[in-house]
């Protein structure tokens, strides 16, 4: 098992009515291959900031994020983004005016992954391994439950045969039957798949079936375990 | 699902919005037709106008502006002396404008009216008319003596170049013998080419021989008194050629029955330009010397030459396109001496198309307005949908997929629907455009009272032929019909295509702002 991504020394903050916060201080981790992360914390700690920096959609202010002992600055951000890693949030994040399957060929088409030519077979058979049926698939986005949506969501995360998923609140907008299934997903994407899977929440029972428990807290992540 | 694919499916999934956005592009795209399609007819109206008018240019002394300028001198003094040099065509700068490629014919000619010697004009046919009318009449001399006036009946027509307008164009064709050449020329040769109904009358053939003269047997004591023989007067010339002509004199014409002999093309006679020099020399030298001789030298100005005996009002050029003239008299103008000018009847052609000016004016006015109206539209209700499209563009960003797909993605949805408005345009505009155009131009015409006049530089010396096309304005607007042609139809998808683009600028400059993180994870 090697590390996918080391986190060196990241510092993170902003100005909030006249005062310099601090939200990440020197914050250095490595996460492994094939395992599932959960990271708690406080409202406010940084959380959502952290992961954004992870997955590329924000920099850090000092500091090194690698992926595969390569710095993201180096690999690029929308590259990164493109073709290492997939990113499933709280509100789904499909883009409404496509189908179920469109959102998944969507995220097949940009990156440069290799991906099967006959994507559309490999999409509908995807979302079926996570329990979106073709008639469902077909359908435009928002005329689906949550829970589908979320599916959907983590589908397209996986699509473009990427090995780090990340999850911001992913299960915070279900009931809690759908969250145990989308847990249960994500266990099935680090053991059967071998895939690196962080994921922000406020839930325990969330971050009771994941490998590790992180805590952040004062700008720093500490195993829990 | 690359950005195409997305564009397409964004149009026809948010079908409100792109049939709202489709109507304005759907008005826009009319007005705009509307508009190119007037402007087009005014333009195409003008065009083919002009090409169906004679491509002739004027090389002419401008008399009106030297009589002004001449107006404006303080003394008699000053103004003798601006006469004695009255402006003048200059044959070098003729000659030079004559070997433009872009010229058919040259007409550097001097006419006068002649009295045939032994043979007779060709009736015009008002004869009885203009006897009732008291033809004739007396002439008092210089010295006071009256004397009978009996008019020329034959009209020499001469050029320093055997291609005339004429023969170019056709109007004369030889029929039997020849034309005079350059070598004829070159020589001064006592030849002539003379019409077939003036040789039918009198029964002449190529090798005879006809006598003119300059002057009548009245007036020949006076001027023997000037030193100038009857010789001097006559001119003996062989027929070389006889020629049919396609002009002749309109009975219609309010002059005809006042017109003389000499003024019908029946009765030209066609000599070059030097044997007519030659002949006018020797009169001249004669008069001069007893000017000169009598001590009033200063009444004639310098002592005439053979260069100096031949006087022509204007040179006429015919070219080979209409649409040329412009840039022949552009090319040419700053060339010319003062107060001599190129002439293409411009300023008349100016009033007619006055109306349709104004027309092509507003509607490209109507244009811009729209056009720049669409930018801002276009602009505004991209810039303000973006707003509602910021979570979809951080989704796509938060994919990895680059802004300017994103940009581009956008270009291409405005792309689709402005094709679509425009293309319902195309169907409808053909039909609005004719009615507005011609309502337009109705109304125009209705608020343009100016009279039009011919050109007011034109004064017509005794056998000056005006080669210019008349045409009148009813004539001009029959020609605009406001249609709408492939090239419209291009023109209007080329502007949807500017126009959009132009549209998407600053919505791209919000998109490159956009971070995926401060949309989605706020």
């Amino acid at each position: 098992m090697g590390t996918i991504l080391k986190v060196e020394n990241i510092n993170y903050g902003y100005v909030d009515g006249g005062y310099r916060r601090e939200i990440l201080k020197d914050l250095s981790y490595d996460f492994e291959e094939g395992k599932f992360y959960t990271i708690l914390g406080p409202s406010g700690s940084g959380k959502t900031t952290l992961l954004s920096i992870l997955a590329g959609l924000d920099k850090q202010e000092s500091g090194t994020v690698y992926y595969a002992g390569e710095s993201l600055e180096k690999l690029g951000l929308y590259k990164y983004r493109r073709n290492k890693i997939g990113v499933v949030f709280q509100a789904y994040n499909l883009v409404q005016y496509l189908t179920g399957i469109e959102n998944i060929e969507l995220a097949m088409t940009e990156t440069d992954n290799e991906v099967p030519k006959n994507r559309k077979e490999i999409g509908y058979a995807l979302l079926e391994k996570f329990g979106i049926v073709k008639s469902k698939a077909d359908r435009l986005v928002t005329h689906l439950s949550g829970g589908e949506q979320q599916r959907i969501a983590i589908a397209r995360a996986l699509a473009s045969n990427v090995d780090l998923i990340f999850a911001d609140e992913p299960t915070g907008n279900l009931d809690t039957a759908t969250e145990q299934e989308i847990i249960q997903i994500f266990r099935m994407l680090t053991e059967k798949f071998n895939k690196t899977v962080i994921v922000v929440t406020h839930s325990n029972e969330v971050s009771k079936l994941s490998d590790h428990r992180v805590f952040l807290q004062d700008g720093k992540l500490q195993d829990i375990d | 699902m690359n950005f195409l694919n997305r564009a397409w499916r964004y149009v026809t999934r948010k079908m409100s919005k792109s049939i709202l956005l489709g109507i304005t592009f759907f008005m826009i795209g009319n007005l705009v037709l509307i508009g190119l399609g007037i402007s087009d007819a005014a333009n195409n109206a003008k065009t083919l106008t002009r090409r169906s008018m004679r491509a002739v240019v004027n090389y002419e002394v401008d008399n009106q502006k030297f009589w002004e300028y001449t107006d404006s001198l303080e003394s008699d003094e000053e103004r003798t002396e601006a006469y004695k040099n009255y402006p003048k065509i200059e044959k070098e700068i003729a000659l030079k404008m004559a070997k433009d490629e872009r010229v058919k014919a040259m007409n550097y000619s001097a006419s006068s009216p002649m009295y045939s010697q032994g043979f007779d004009n060709v009736p015009l046919g008002n004869e009885e008319k203009k006897a009732e009318n008291g033809g004739g009449g007396a002439v008092v001399m210089q010295d006071g003596t009256q004397m009978e006036y009996v008019e020329p009946n034959i009209m020499i027509q001469t050029n320093i170049v055997p291609e005339t307008i004429e023969f170019v164009e056709g109007t004369n064709t030889i029929v039997d013998g020849r034309m005079y050449n350059q070598n004829d020329i070159d020589n001064a040769s006592p030849v002539a080419v003379i019409t077939k109904e003036l040789a039918d009358v009198n029964g002449l053939s190529v090798g005879d021989t006809i006598t003119l003269s300059s002057t009548d047997k009245n007036q020949m004591e006076y001027l023997l008194t000037m030193g100038i023989t009857e010789e001097m007067t006559k001119m003996d010339l062989e027929i070389i050629g006889i020629y049919n002509t396609k002009a002749d004199v309109d009975p219609n014409d309010q002059r005809f029955d006042w017109m003389s002999a000499y003024e019908s093309p029946k009765n030209f006679v066609l000599i070059p330009g030097s044997t007519y020099a030659q002949f006018n020399y020797a009169s001249s030298k004669a008069s001069y010397d007893y000017y000169v001789s009598q001590g009033n030298s200063d009444m004639y100005g310098e002592e005439p030459t053979v260069e100096t005996s031949y006087y022509a009002n204007k040179v006429v050029y015919l070219l080979n396109e209409p649409l040329k003239v412009d840039s022949f008299v552009d090319d040419y103008k700053s060339e010319l001496k003062d107060y001599t000018f190129l002439n293409a009847n411009n300023e008349q052609f100016k009033k007619l198309a006055k109306p349709l000016d104004t027309l092509s004016l507003f509607a490209n006015v109507i244009v811009w307005i729209v056009t720049l109206n669409a930018v801002v539209i276009i602009s505004l209700v991209t810039a303000l949908t973006l707003k509602t499209r910021e979570f979809e563009i951080g989704v796509l960003l938060s994919l990895g997929v680059s802004k300017v797909k994103v940009v581009l993605q956008m270009f291409v949805e405005l792309l689709i629907v402005a094709f679509l408005g425009f293309t319902l345009a195309v169907g409808t505009g053909s039909l609005i455009a004719g009615q507005v155009g011609k309502m337009v131009l109705d109304f125009q015409q209705s608020n343009t009272e100016e009279e039009i006049t011919t050109d007011d530089n034109y004064y017509s010396w005794v056998g000056d032929q005006n080669y210019f096309t008349e045409i009148s304005q009813d004539q001009l607007l029959e020609n605009y019909n406001v249609s709408i042609s492939v090239w419209i139809i291009l023109q209007i998808y080329a502007m949807g295509v500017a126009v959009v683009f132009i549209s998407i600028v600053v919505p791209s400059a919000m998109i490159m702002r956009l971070n995926p993180k401060q949309i989605l994870l706020a």
